[in-house]
């Protein structure tokens, strides 16, 4: 049952929401954990599991580390109370590491333990030696790369008190498995929804239309746009040794227009379906390709794992006391823009290369990491010298051309990254990288052969407009203006044909039935 | 004390105006790396010790309540 099938949208949302209402205020997010938990366990079955672990894991570890604070208070006024105090920190760091071990450890086993012992094998089997590493059978959950997250981040942020433990293991289980984000995210924290989850607030009007108003706009993200893109996309990374030039690369722009439909327009649903229960979760996604550099890219993509790495990792590690007394250095020794830069390598490469690893299993996810560790570095490194430059050749870094070039060029960037995403393999993304300029020919264009990658001008048309459609909506959102509340103010004629015309749109133009098969959301799988 | 903090947001980056702005970390004014260099300035010039748990949005956004987490700093470190 995924976000975007009739069963979802016209059977199991419908009657959530309807229970939900008859219920009483005090026990809707019982209702709603119940329906997460039904969701959850129809996806995954007896892997639900691994999300009653992390559950039960995180709701202990907070209740202890609520115990270890508690306990040291009776010391306060105490002739020893300082030495308490270090002897309850030291117990608290000993307990955080503990939980956030716990944690990630099930996450590493499920999705690397095999990774690991097989490139070992093969390293041992170059070295001559007959021992081998076992492989293991293993099936990893839906969503465990997201709910984890959160998990970790409850537990950090118990640790510093930024939020209290929850004494009900039943309340922590509703924010861990919320059914709109337990798929693909945005990965929320503690603090700024689980209040909304319990408040257990009553459907009304606005709600419901402006959350199905996102959702009618996620899904023509997902059905209209990505779905039918996605025949293309896999013709060519699949058999990418038979093509080159120009449909690789129109593969790779395919891939990357699709991911961001399809990621984007599920988080749409989930913000949608969030929303009409009185849920507000944090936006994901704002207008990535309007980026001029890959850290703006990745302010503006996937928000709230980027933002969820710069806190839990970047900061933490820049603000650790040998990487800050070496940034100290560093700027003593190499001035106040480069010793900063210096500062942050350490920390960048942990980032990304968690990034990369946090995406899939792979040498290829590694190195998107690693793309993106030595884009942002370099871009840091050479801010002032692209600064001094434009200033000399009297470039304005406003101006429209300037911007548009700097947009163009983050693109190829994000293009040339994704196709390593989605390659097979490391090898094989070289390969295609390769076969783009040593088979470039651009009678690919008129020959038609362009036109025997599994879509037909129809789709090409369609695809066009759609995307069309969103870099409108894309701009219209970049001035600040949100269109749900322009036509919320239309009169009530208008507004409905609107809403009617919206969901025909997706019905007649989807990209389902007949040749297309069904796509799961991408990202549900990292 | 407040001159010499309005003096470090400066050099760091002169294009802002701190007495006014209240959303520095919010609206992008103040990137990563500017961060860790004041969170640097703001130790040495004012001897306290900045901790990841500081390190949220509602200390740096305004001039104001990065002088008042240093003054909360001071006062805890005494």
């Amino acid at each position: 049952m995924q976000y975007n099938s009739l069963l979802y949208l016209l059977v199991f949302l419908p009657v959530v929401m309807l229970l939900y209402q008859l219920l009483p205020q005090k026990h809707r997010w019982k209702l709603l954990l119940a329906a997460s938990y039904v969701f959850f366990f129809l996806l995954s079955r007896k892997l639900i599991i691994y999300l009653l672990f992390s559950t039960g894991c995180m709701h202990y570890i907070g209740l202890w580390l609520n115990t270890c604070d508690r306990d040291l208070e009776d010391f306060r006024g105490a002739e020893d109370f300082h030495t308490q105090k270090e002897l309850t920190a030291r117990k608290k760091r000993g307990i955080l590491w503990l939980g956030v071990a716990a944690q990630i450890g099930v996450l590493l086993l499920l999705k690397y333990f095999n990774f690991v012992s097989g490139n070992l094998n093969i390293l041992l089997s170059k070295m001559s030696l007959s021992f081998t590493f076992p492989t293991l059978k293993l099936s990893v959950p839906i969503g465990i790369s997201f709910f984890t997250m959160q998990a970790v981040s409850y537990i950090v942020d118990v640790y510093k008190k930024k939020t209290p433990a929850d004494r009900n293991l039943w309340r922590l289980a509703l924010y861990m498995a919320f059914f709109p984000s337990i798929m693909e995210g945005p990965i929320c924290r503690y603090s700024e929804t689980a209040e909304a989850l319990y408040a257990g607030e009553r459907l009304t009007y606005h709600n419901i239309t402006f959350g199905s108003q996102r959702i009618v706009w996620g899904l023509f993200k997902k059905v209209v746009l990505a779905d039918r893109l996605s025949p293309l996309v896999e013709l060519v990374f699949s058999k990418y040794t038979q093509y080159g030039g120009i449909t690789v690369l129109l593969g790779a722009i395919c891939y990357t227009l699709q991911l961001y439909a399809d990621f984007s327009g599920c988080i749409d649903m989930t913000i949608g379906t969030a929303e009409m229960f009185g849920v507000r979760l944090p936006e994901n996604f704002r207008q990535p390709f309007f980026s001029r550099t890959a850290s703006e890219f990745w302010r503006r993509w996937h928000i709230t794992l980027g933002a969820w790495f710069k806190d839990y990792i970047f900061y933490p590690l820049s603000l650790t006391k040998w990487i800050k007394s070496m940034g100290k250095k560093a700027r003593l020794k190499f001035g106040r823009h480069v010793g900063p830069v210096i500062q942050t390598i350490v920390p960048l490469l942990a980032v990304w290369l968690s990034n990369g690893i946090w995406h899939g299993t792979g040498w290829n996810y590694i190195f998107f990491g690693l793309y993106y560790f030595v884009l942002i570095l370099t871009g840091n490194l050479l801010e002032p010298l692209i600064g001094k430059s434009t200033d000399l050749l009297h470039v304005s870094r406003k101006s429209i051309g300037w911007r548009a070039i700097q947009t163009v060029k983050m693109f190829c960037i994000i293009v040339t990254g994704e196709l390593f995403f989605k390659a097979a393999s490391l090898a094989a993304g070289f390969a295609m990288i390769k076969s783009i300029f040593t088979a470039f020919d651009l009678s690919a264009l008129s020959n038609g052969s362009l036109l025997n990658l599994n879509l037909s001008v129809k789709d090409f048309l369609v695809v066009a407009v759609g995307y069309l459609v969103v870099l409108a909506v894309g701009i219209v959102h970049e001035k600040g203006i949100h269109i749900r509340q322009q036509v919320g103010s239309w009169p009530l004629a208008l507004r409905w044909s609107f809403y009617y015309a919206a969901v025909l749109l997706v019905f007649i133009f989807g990209a389902y039935g007949g040749s297309y098969a069904p796509v799961d959301p991408l990202y549900a799988s990292f | 004390m407040m001159d010499q903090l309005l003096e470090i947001l400066e050099d760091i980056n002169p294009d802002n105006d701190y007495m006014a702005e209240d959303k520095l970390i919010d609206n992008g004014l103040l990137d990563s790396l500017s961060l860790l260099t004041l969170v640097s300035e703001l130790e040495d010039a004012f001897g306290i010790e900045i901790t990841p748990t500081d390190l949220i949005p509602a200390n740096f956004n305004s001039a104001a309540a990065m002088w008042e987490m240093v003054q909360r700093l001071q006062e805890a470190d005494k």
